[in-house]
């Protein structure tokens, strides 16, 4: 048991941060927004806990306090949701692929900030964040919790009011108006709840990962985050989960595979070094046969069946409110 | 600009504030002139048929007194309030609902899902007791999921609370949307097409369900609709629009005899 902690704490612990991070993404998808941002305030958050750590609190001992790890944490949440209120309500005034555009040139702001800044250490980042454990499966004390409180949190949005509200917006936007429920003021709260996720897990990340660099959290980060909610599922918090956690193992799994000496060396060879390649692809296979992902709401709800309708008849009039919409984005 | 409320009543029956005053009303796409200087003013308890050819502009208009399509001039004074710069979320927390004529509703949603999800703005529970089931969010889940199911029984769907608002029949999603909107606790229901898909059978039931609810939710009507017979029946006035304009305005009599109302439908010799 102790060999295989040893083996794979550091994979098991970051399969729960790639849980996590899914989950950050399914948030503001929650009311139908596609943000990419998550992976800037991961490196944001990152920032936080490795500066703080590195040179506020630099006489704690030889093992550094959890509880500073967790106001670090909580910091990092905080600034994260600052970040994303001024960030989101311009941004989020934007649909569908020009959120996702304007969401990217956030990330690309945050890495430019961190190789230039010299708080962030430029180029080189930050080195010897101090250990909170003696070991990297002991991360799983933070880790596993935060999880668990956030499918529990998840859990519980997708049956109350407020997430109702999310889910209305993603459904139909102008329906959701005419309902009575502020698009703006509910997706840049579901888009804040995101970003705060993600700095927090960015701020345990850096103690994880002992050192934080510009090359954290980049636009690659941001395809692989879609890519573990869109093969996952996106309509429940269950398939960032499942999809997070089966893709960190995936390359493990397939190293482990190419490494039996039984495949021709080219195929060994991408399989370990082709992961996004493979990822890239599973998004475009996923899409197409698998559109609401792996795992998927009917799942779990028990509907009654029902013939489906009998006739759809078209609109009569063209619909003039989208072309409105356009003249006048209001 | 201030405007004084049922100041412009015609017949100088008191200062009665009327539920809906259209003034002066204009939406112009580009070069095409959708709604064309409409004013009208509905009285409260009024169930108010607006009629017109294909492409009149009776939807434009239902979506500028919604709030979902910019005006580009006049104003729209509900109860005496200016609605004409208001945000559609905000209309609708005023007491104005509506349907749609291509019907939208929450289709990957159930019918219960649907009705509750439009008493967003009568429940008040935010996100963290919402979460930790702290008062008041257990009472006010339970009592939204009540009034949904009352409101289902209401409009004939009872039993069909869990059923995918995508696998209804048409009349059936029309229906939904009804209850849908009369969530909302409207004083002023806005109908865009009710009776469309419609055999007549379901006419003659809705027309009697809109009296009914007329008198029990106290609502006031405001109602698009193709089907003659029907508005006949219902409406205790009528509005008639034509390329954008309005071309007549009265009791079902007097608009049925106009001439310009039967020139637009039938053009002339």
């Amino acid at each position: 048991m102790e060999a295989f902690f040893s083996t794979y704490g550091f994979l098991l612990v970051s399969m729960v941060f790639a849980a996590l991070l899914g989950l950050s993404l399914y948030l503001p998808l929650m009311s139908g927004q596609l943000s990419l941002a998550s992976p800037g305030f991961y490196a944001l958050g990152g920032y936080i806990a490795a500066g703080l750590s590195t040179k506020v609190f630099t006489n704690a001992g030889p093992l550094f306090p959890v509880p500073l790890v967790l106001l670090e944490m909580l910091v990092a949440g905080l600034v994260s949701a600052v970040v994303a209120v001024v960030v989101g309500v311009p941004a989020l005034r934007l649909r569908g692929i020009y959120l996702a555009l304007a969401t990217i040139a956030f990330i690309e702001i945050i890495r430019v900030l961190a190789l230039n800044l010299e708080i962030t250490g430029g180029a080189v980042g930050i080195f010897g964040v101090p250990q909170p454990f003696k070991t990297q499966i002991e991360y799983m004390w933070i880790a596993a919790p935060l999880l668990v409180l956030t499918m529990l949190f998840l859990y519980r949005l997708e049956r109350i009011r407020v997430g109702r509200a999310f889910i209305a917006i993603r459904e139909d936007e102008l329906a959701s108006g005419a309902m009575g429920i502020d698009p703006t003021y509910n997706k840049v709260l579901s888009f804040t709840m995101g970003a705060v996720l993600a700095g927090v897990v960015g701020a345990v990340s850096a103690h994880f990962l002992n050192t934080w660099n510009a090359r954290q959290g980049t636009f690659d980060a941001s395809i692989v985050y879609l890519a573990f909610v869109l093969i996952g599922g996106s309509r429940t918090f269950l398939g960032p989960v499942v999809g997070g956690m089966a893709l960190t193992a995936l390359p493990e799994l397939l190293r482990a595979a190419s490494g039996n000496g039984s495949l021709p060396d080219w195929v060994a060879q991408f399989m370990k070094d082709g992961r996004l390649i493979i990822f890239g692809f599973l998004i475009v296979v996923g899409t197409v046969f698998l559109p609401q992902g792996v795992v998927t709401p009917r799942m779990f709800r028990r509907r009654k069946a029902s013939p489906p309708a009998a006739r759809t008849e078209p609109a009569e009039t063209v619909e003039t409110v989208e072309a409105a919409q356009k003249e006048n984005p209001a | 600009m201030s405007v004084q409320p049922g100041a412009a009543l015609a017949d100088g029956s008191a200062y009665l504030v009327c539920v809906l005053e259209v003034r002066d009303v204009t939406r112009r796409f580009g070069g095409l002139v959708a709604v064309n200087q409409v004013s009208f003013s509905v009285q409260p308890g009024e169930i108010f048929g607006l009629i017109g050819p294909n492409g009149a502009g009776k939807t434009t208009l239902f979506n500028v007194i919604t709030g979902l399509i910019p005006a580009s001039s006049g104003h729209l004074l509900y109860r005496g309030e200016d609605i004409i710069h208001m945000r559609p979320h905000r209309i609708a927390a005023l007491g104005i609902a509506r349907t749609f004529q291509n019907i939208r509703l929450f289709s990957n949603l159930t019918a219960l899902e649907n009705v509750m999800i439009a008493q967003h703005v009568h429940t008040h529970s935010g996100i963290i007791a919402g979460v930790f089931g702290l008062p008041p969010s257990p009472q006010e889940e339970r009592a939204t999921r009540r009034k949904a199911h009352d409101l289902l029984h209401m409009v004939g769907l009872t039993n069909r609370a869990d059923e995918i608002a995508r696998n209804f029949a048409y009349g059936d999603q029309r229906r939904l949307e009804i209850a849908r909107a009369l969530a909302l606790e409207p004083q002023l229901l806005l109908l865009d097409e009710p009776a469309a898909g419609m055999n007549h059978n379901e006419k003659l039931e809705l027309s009697d369900f809109i009296r009914e609810i007329r008198l029990s939710l106290n609502l006031t009507v405001l109602l698009i609709e193709h089907h003659v017979p029907l508005v006949m029946g219902l409406c205790d006035r009528i509005a008639v629009l034509n390329f954008g304009e309005l071309i007549a305005l009265g009791d079902p009599a007097k608009v049925q005899n106009d001439p310009a109302v039967i020139e637009a439908y039938l053009g002339s010799e």
